[in-house]
């Protein structure tokens, strides 16, 4: 047995369950037989192990560094260290989609196992079907990671080299993809509402999924983020490249559907604008894959072209086809009833939703612009981070102002005693946006600062509410206490919402108040800036297996050395630039070795970036995901009831 | 036409010029200003990454033109001018405000109507709906009381 071998049997494998999956699953649609459901599952469970076998053989190969199959053989090296080689299997084209498509058969069994009727389950485990059916199927006969190759080399290039800087390369693809797949569930739900014309409970059965989704696609762009900052050299974590703003329009989109799903999910309203939306999150999620493997974009996440680019574009043609096709039925029946008061938590939600929307819709501009106007007209059109960053500041304005709004109404309509918080809570806008023209800042950045004062007013009387309410009740100790466990869920939204004002007030900051300086330093040489002495110590050399490095010793008064590097790479005639960063609570110090003296080692060139409360971005990011796992976490009660349900259908 | 051919040479030219600087010469010191405006040009040879940020030579070569031109005391609008010239306004990384740079700008706010108004009907059509339904029930409820009287008339005469 070859890795080779194994890897083919195990898509092969794959496929066929698949395959029967979907008979299976049509099986119980047309006979209306839920047993044809169960044994859906079952194929489901045997093509997750299909890919994971192939998913192992293709690691075997990297680990053991066997050169006698494609991928290797073109992506890999033995000089690697270990994780590079375990992370190479995501680092090309091929392997990534192999790791899509094992995610997706996992997300498949997974989800399947709460499917039990032969109503909408059969649809909605077939739709699941068809969907890894599409990777599976490109995986195995288009771009197969396990061809064969005729005359193995002895050693391969291995993988792009920026993609070897920084161990978060082997964290933030998986997540992306954990992100990107977990939306295919919502859709397949929907579709499935569709076609069996359930349109209200989806979304309440789809939820859990979707924020679970939600999730992931949050901690990935943070994620992506991080890696630019440390890794790219320019001082950013966001630079808006058609690559970022891709894996960015489905989070705007799937936030704007958490946030629809609510007033479905309350008032039965915005049915058939909730299927629009679960349909166009999951179709950006192959959009994104669709411009960066087509080779339409080049960027870092741009893989080689090939035939991959066209299917994936008629894979998202169908996907918004089938979608939009039911929609139209849909429209066509689905008639909401209902007054919807704008002061109100569901006019606000709704608000919310337009601003996300407004937002997904810059972004998709932006990004496409310039490629229309060059394939039509030729001409070429620059629409670059200025563009979208005075858009987003608006957009943003007004979604800090509704979300500290939004979860404080009542739903339907407003009561006084929430109308005197907003009176404080815009008395706190008013005196931090003062404070900040008082200490010259910005007016924009001042009004941030006021916003975000305005959110954490409404959050704290938020959570102070419920327990002076209770503790009238109950003494404070134990009211506390109480109400922590007792609507854990509702804090967590509560935290990732205090968690965007954080982000916001990083963000206004950090692109206000960026300080780039470039200098050159004789080693010894101390130089005053920013209110720190930095000095170069030392240059010297280090050589590892798979690379050369040439690092500067830089004291940074206060902050200690840090050891900016240029690393070599075998596959690269130009260095790459791996910038040390001093995180503190104020301004992050970030150096780069921009160029060295060759000759007679006597000199430096350093490029200083300074930007004021980046660490407040990562902060932040720490909060959403643990406000994120306090929704999705089972409370015992909620955890008891698919039980005792399963228990009364059985 | 002929002006993206010449600016095509010049990208390669400049492209090569700043590969030479590679050498042994320490590249220029470069203020905090140089980065500032660099930031409003874009670079050739990238996509999604300004003057200021690209490590690719092309760039190293701008923000060096960038300093001298700043030494030699002019103007931000002169400088950015000097590549407009050269390269087109391609080169400007906010796109301008006015020809094809004016649809870009002004979709956003299309669409922001577009979608805002799209959310006003539906909201004031399900309202429509809900009032409408009112309006049955209340006739419907006129309809029973009346005959229910009736019944209770019936009924009491019975």
């Amino acid at each position: 047995m070859t890795p080779g071998m194994l890897g083919n049997l195990g898509l092969g494998m794959a496929v066929l369950f698949s395959v029967a999956g979907l008979m299976a699953a049509i099986t119980a649609w047309i006979a209306r037989d839920a047993r044809y459901v169960w044994v859906a599952r079952r194929a489901a469970l045997v093509a997750f192990l299909g890919t994971l076998t192939a998913f192992g053989a293709l690691e075997w190969a990297l680990l053991t560094d066997d050169f006698s199959i494609l991928y290797t053989a073109r992506n890999h090296t033995s000089a690697s260290p270990t994780w590079v080689k375990f992370a190479t299997l995501w680092a090309a084209l091929e392997g990534s989609i192999l790791l899509w498509a094992m995610l997706q058969t996992f997300y498949t069994w997974l989800a399947g196992r709460k499917m039990r009727d032969y109503w909408t389950s059969p649809v909605a485990l077939g739709t699941l079907f068809v969907i890894q059916l599409f990777f599976l199927v490109n995986v195995l006969f288009v771009i197969n990671p396990f061809t064969p190759v005729p005359n193995p080399p002895a050693d391969g290039p291995g993988p792009n080299p920026l993609l070897q800087n920084h161990w978060m390369m082997a964290v933030h693809p998986i997540l992306m993809y954990l992100g990107f797949v977990g939306l295919s569930v919502p859709f397949a739900y929907a579709v499935a509402a569709m076609v069996t014309r359930r349109y209200q409970t989806w979304v309440a059965e789809t939820k859990w999924w979707l924020i679970f989704a939600w999730g992931f696609l949050t901690a990935a762009i943070f994620a992506g983020g991080w890696w630019s900052y440390e890794v790219l050299g320019w001082g950013g974590y966001w630079a808006w490249d058609p690559v970022e703003n891709a894996s960015f329009i489905p989070w705007l989109l799937a936030t704007a559907f958490v946030h629809t799903a609510m007033v479905q999910e309350r008032r039965g309203l915005f049915r058939s604008w909730n299927f629009a939306l679960v349909t166009l999150a999951f179709a950006a999620t192959v959009f994104g894959t669709f411009l960066t493997r087509s080779g339409v974009i080049e960027s870092v996440h741009a893989f080689a072209g090939g035939p991959v680019g066209p299917i994936f574009l008629g894979f998202l043609l169908v996907i918004l086809a089938v979608g939009f096709a039911l929609l139209g039925r849909v429209s066509s029946e689905v008639r909401d009833v209902g007054t919807v008061n704008l002061w109100s938590r569901e006019g606000l939600l709704l608000l919310g939703a337009l601003v996300f929307v407004v937002m997904a819709f810059v972004v998709i501009l932006g990004t496409l612009f310039p490629l229309l106007v060059e394939a039509f007209n030729g001409a070429k059109v620059s629409v670059g981070a200025p563009f979208f960053n005075q858009l987003f500041v608006p957009l943003g304005y007004a979604m800090l102002v509704l979300m500290a709004l939004g979860p404080l109404l009542p739903w339907r309509k407003a009561d006084p005693e929430t109308l005197r918080v907003v009176v404080w809570m815009t008395i706190a806008l008013v005196l931090g946006t003062g404070a900040g023209l008082a200490l010259g800042w910005t007016l924009w950045v001042s009004l941030t600062v006021g916003l975000f004062l305005f959110n954490l007013v409404a959050l704290a009387w938020l959570i102070w509410n419920p327990i002076a309410r209770r503790s009238r009740a109950l003494g404070s100790v134990r009211a506390g206490m109480s109400a922590a466990g007792w609507s854990r869920r509702r804090y967590g939204g509560y935290l990732v919402h205090l968690a965007v004002a954080l982000a916001a007030l990083a963000i206004a900051f950090s692109q206000s108040y960026r300080l780039d300086v470039q200098k050159t330093l004789e080693i010894g040489e101390s130089w005053q800036v920013a209110g720190r002495t930095i000095t170069v110590h030392a240059l010297r050399a280090v050589e590892e297996p798979h690379r050369y490095s040439v690092i500067a010793d830089v004291e940074v008064s206060g902050l200690g050395t840090l050891h900016p590097r240029l690393n070599y790479y075998r596959t690269s005639r130009t260095p790459f630039a791996s910038p040390a960063v001093a995180y503190t609570l104020g301004k992050d110090y970030y150096l780069v070795l921009q160029a060295f003296d060759q000759q007679n080692s006597q000199w430096v060139t350093l490029r200083l970036v300074v930007t004021p409360l980046v660490l407040w971005l990562w902060v932040s990011a720490i909060l959403m995901i643990i406000g994120t796992a306090m929704i999705l976490w089972p409370s015992g009660r909620r955890a008891a009831r698919p039980s005792a349900a399963g228990e009364v259908t059985a | 036409m002929k002006r993206t051919v010449w600016a095509w040479v010049l990208v390669l030219a400049l492209g090569i010029a700043g590969a030479q600087t590679v050498g042994n010469e320490p590249p220029p010191d470069l203020s905090p200003e140089v980065f500032e405006i660099a930031k409003k040009l874009r670079c050739p040879v990238c996509r999604g990454e300004s003057a200021a940020e690209s490590n690719a030579g092309v760039t190293e070569e701008m923000r060096r033109q960038i300093a001298e031109m700043l030494a030699e005391g002019k103007t931000e609008d002169e400088i950015i001018q000097y590549f407009v010239d050269r390269y087109t306004e391609w080169i400007l990384y906010e796109p301008p405000k006015r020809g094809l740079g004016l649809v870009v700008w002004l979709a956003p706010v299309i669409g922001l109507g577009l979608f805002g108004f799209g959310l006003y009907s539906y909201m004031k059509v399900a309202a429509r709906r809900e009032a409408a339904a009112d309006a049955v029930g209340e006739e419907d409820l006129a309809r029973l009381e009346a005959e229910l009287a009736q019944d209770d008339g019936s009924g009491g005469q019975a």
